[in-house]
């Protein structure tokens, strides 16, 4: 879903860079908000290292494997860091592996940022409605923050590809590919809900502190 | 495990030479200047900057065409599908399937403007230390705490690839196989991408105590190691007037501007 | 001729100019701390460490030595006590570069992408000009013997040459007071006997914490026995530790080199006969 180099024109790169540089922007106002924006870079920056890593992971799914984007998790767990996070980690996806270009870095960002973000404010329901403390509901909203994440990421990605390949694909067969491809990335979706229910449900279990909206921000009081 | 760019990061060449902070403006304008590219009588043209740029930095050209690979299968990938989908004009009738003029010509521009980017990218970021290059773009305006973030971040990612892959042994060790699609398995893959994070979790506390310890933050950035000199300064611009240069014959073309 | 340094020499009756006292490196009274899941972890400290003491801390996991380490530093707020540190006192979150840490585990130290850039770190926080940096740098790397590895990533170091670095990283400072938790595990032979002889060689006052006990004995002047948060014994490293009931009472044992020496009347040598 990383969208490669020389395929988008670079109005829609352009665009991609300024709601990266938007959400980015908004992320650091808020982080140097906090009483000691310090304290929570080393969190942030080794939980970035951490999902990087965890995406590697295969998951075995016959005939092949597939990896996980965990974009749902991180913002879940980063709140305000999330979006940083993810363009770090993407920026490094495309000079280690390049996965993902450097003139889309900013469309990659904003198509994995935004759904984690929202992946965040999903999860966050759970103390809204008072159910942090049960593993079922923990685990339920840690579904929907993972499949949701991926699905938006895996909507918007298509969209921007089909809509803006060069040559001229009638209206209709544009729909019907990305309608086909987003279809496509169901199951995968559902994959990456179950996986990151599983990954929440052992965090409340091990370290719940990581779960309680966005511990970055925890620490930063914390140690002050 | 390295970084992967690295490996002829130290290497020497004009390009290797030449200043990080330069080099990261100059190429950068290049880079972006072929992204708005979209006429293909430009495209010869790119070829040979491109070419001459990567020739001039030395970088072994299997290295480059590994680099390419990966990220290549999906453009390839395009060169089924537009050839055959999109436009109307046939160039070839295959049976059922036709090639046609536009999609064959659009594969082609977006296959050119790839190659060249990555190209470029591949020596932008291949011909310096990574470090350094960071430490660039903070001098250049990067916000600290992104810079901070991304050091520390590529710091850790070998230490947590290192518990992963020890951590997976000691699976193998007790007789795991994720062979199959099933509860066990994913739960297994989950307490393993879990425990990774929280181990990272709870050495960054033990970290930032140590910065903490040592003073982090009282420091006054020098950029004194990124003076530039006048080769430095002059080859940025020639590569920036180039690329203003592409833009412009693009513009032309497109009849924005000129006779 | 040491000179004294209790508190109450000045009552012998001598005008105080006479003795000179040097001022302690470090003066800890009534420091407790407790954690919000575990109470007490530290009871009521006190100790004094003079400049160019070489304290050993020993006692079980859980006896509150880190915790102690992290309450002189300022890195942890106490709930009670007071803390002296070279004459001024240590508040909570304060830079004070006279004291520096050697951690546990040296990956958690050095966290900057080269050997180079780590070293430089702490000089560089300390207002240094880049020509001064650099001098600070080389010089600590080459005490330490770490030059050569100047340019590497610390992933690409051994345990041994990682201890090394980090150890040059808190040099850089320039303390007079270092507090090395647990050196040598992890060790093997040759970087441990390395170790010992770089701290048998050492300028600075400094506390070290560990299991190996041969290491103490080998490297400090003064033991402290840490358990349950308090001190139960400060004194000659030979005459603590020879104690088996007091070791064996606080989870430790007397080490080997003490069963049959409780003297040293072999001149150093610590066989049996």
């Amino acid at each position: 879903m990383h969208i490669p180099d020389g395929i988008v024109p670079l109005s829609v790169a352009a665009a991609g860079y300024a709601v990266t540089a938007g959400a980015t922007w908004y992320s650091l106002r808020k982080i140097n908000q906090q009483e000691d924006p310090q304290a929570g870079i080393p969190k942030a920056a080794l939980l970035t290292s951490a999902f990087f890593v965890a995406s590697w992971i295969h998951i075995p799914v016959p005939p092949t494997s597939v990896h996980l984007i965990l974009n749902g998790l991180l913002g879940t767990v980063l709140g305000f860091y999330a979006f940083p996070a993810i363009l770090i980690g993407l920026f490094f996806q495309a000079i280690m592996f390049q996965h993902g270009g450097l003139t889309t870095l900013g469309v990659n960002a904003a198509m994995m940022g935004i759904p984690a973000l929202l992946a965040y404010g999903i999860f966050q329901l759970r103390t809204r409605f008072n159910l942090q403390d049960s593993q079922l509901w923990t685990g339920v909203f840690g579904f929907l923050a993972g499949s949701i994440g991926l699905a938006l990421a895996a909507a918007i990605a298509f969209t921007i590809l089909i809509t803006t390949i060069p040559g001229n694909i009638d209206v209709a067969a544009e729909r019907a590919s990305i309608t086909a491809l987003i279809v496509a990335h169901m199951p995968l979706a559902i994959i990456e809900g179950i996986f990151t229910a599983m990954l929440v449900v052992f965090l409340m279990r091990v370290k719940p502190e990581l779960l309680e909206g966005a511990s970055t921000q925890k620490a930063a009081v914390a140690s002050s | 495990m390295d970084i992967g760019l690295e490996t002829y990061a130290k290497l020497d060449s004009p390009v290797h030479r030449w200043g990080v902070r330069q080099k990261l403006i100059g190429l950068a304008a290049l880079i972006f200047a072929f992204a708005f590219i979209q006429d293909l009588r430009v495209l010869p043209a790119m070829i040979v900057v491109t070419a001459i740029i990567f020739a001039i930095s030395r970088l072994p050209f299997p290295f480059l065409v590994s680099r390419l690979r990966y990220p290549g299968i999906f453009v390839l990938a395009l060169a089924v599908v537009l050839p055959l989908f999109s436009g109307t004009t046939i160039l070839v009738s295959l049976g059922p399937l036709a090639v046609r003029q536009e999609g064959l010509l659009a594969f082609l521009l977006i296959f050119v403007k790839f190659v060249c980017i990555l190209t470029l990218s591949i020596v932008l970021f291949g011909t310096a230390p990574f470090l350094k290059t960071i430490k660039a773009t903070r001098s250049l305006g990067l916000s600290p705490i992104l810079a901070d973030m991304m050091l520390l971040s590529y710091r850790y990612i070998y230490e947590v690839a290192n518990d992963l892959t020890k951590m997976q042994t000691a699976m193998r060790l007790r007789g795991f196989r994720a062979h199959g699609f099933n509860k066990r398995t994913l739960n297994s893959l989950a307490t393993l991408a879990g425990s990774l994070l929280v181990r990272s979790y709870e050495r960054s506390e033990r970290v930032y105590q140590a910065m903490i310890l040592r003073g982090y933050g009282r420091a006054k950035i020098s950029y004194e190691e990124f003076k530039a000199g006048t080769a430095d300064i002059m080859a940025m611009t020639g590569v920036i007037v180039v690329a203003v240069g592409f833009v412009l014959a693009e513009l032309f073309l497109r009849g924005v501007i000129g006779g | 001729m040491k000179p004294q340094t209790e508190a109450n020499t000045y009552t012998n009756g001598y005008h105080h100019h006479a003795i000179k006292q040097p001022e302690p490196a470090l003066t800890v009274t009534g420091l407790r701390f407790s954690y919000t899941d575990k109470a007490d972890v530290l009871k009521d400290i006190n100790v004094t460490i003079k400049p160019k003491e070489r304290v050993g801390l020993i006692g079980p996991n859980g006896a509150g030595k880190t915790t102690f380490f992290m309450s002189i530093c300022g890195v942890q707020k106490p709930q009670a006590g007071e803390i002296v540190l070279f004459g001024k006192p240590v508040k909570h979150r304060d830079f004070r570069p006279e004291i520096g840490m050697v951690f546990q585990n040296s990956t958690d130290q050095l966290f900057s992408p080269t050997v180079w850039d780590d070293v430089a770190f702490g000089p560089q926080n300390l207002g240094l000009s880049p020509a001064e940096v650099e001098d600070r740098v080389n010089e600590v790397l080459t005490s330490t013997g770490t030059l050569a590895f100047a340019d590497r990533p610390p992933h690409h170091l051994s345990g041994g040459e990682r201890r090394m670095v980090a150890i040059a990283g808190i040099l850089a400072m320039q303390p007079q007071l270092i507090i090395y938790d647990e050196p040598s595990a992890n060790l093997d032979i040759r970087s441990r006997r390395r170790l010992i002889n770089f701290l048998k060689a050492s300028d600075q006052a400094f506390i070290v914490s560990s299991h190996d006990l041969e290491f103490i004995l080998e490297v400090c002047d003064r033991v402290l026995l840490l358990d349950e948060g308090q001190f139960i014994a400060d004194g000659d490293p030979k005459q603590v530790m020879s104690d088996s009931p007091l070791m064996e009472a606080h989870g430790l044992e007397r080490p080997h080199s003490l069963a049959f020496h409780k003297n040293d009347h072999h001149s150093g040598s610590k066989t049996t006969p």
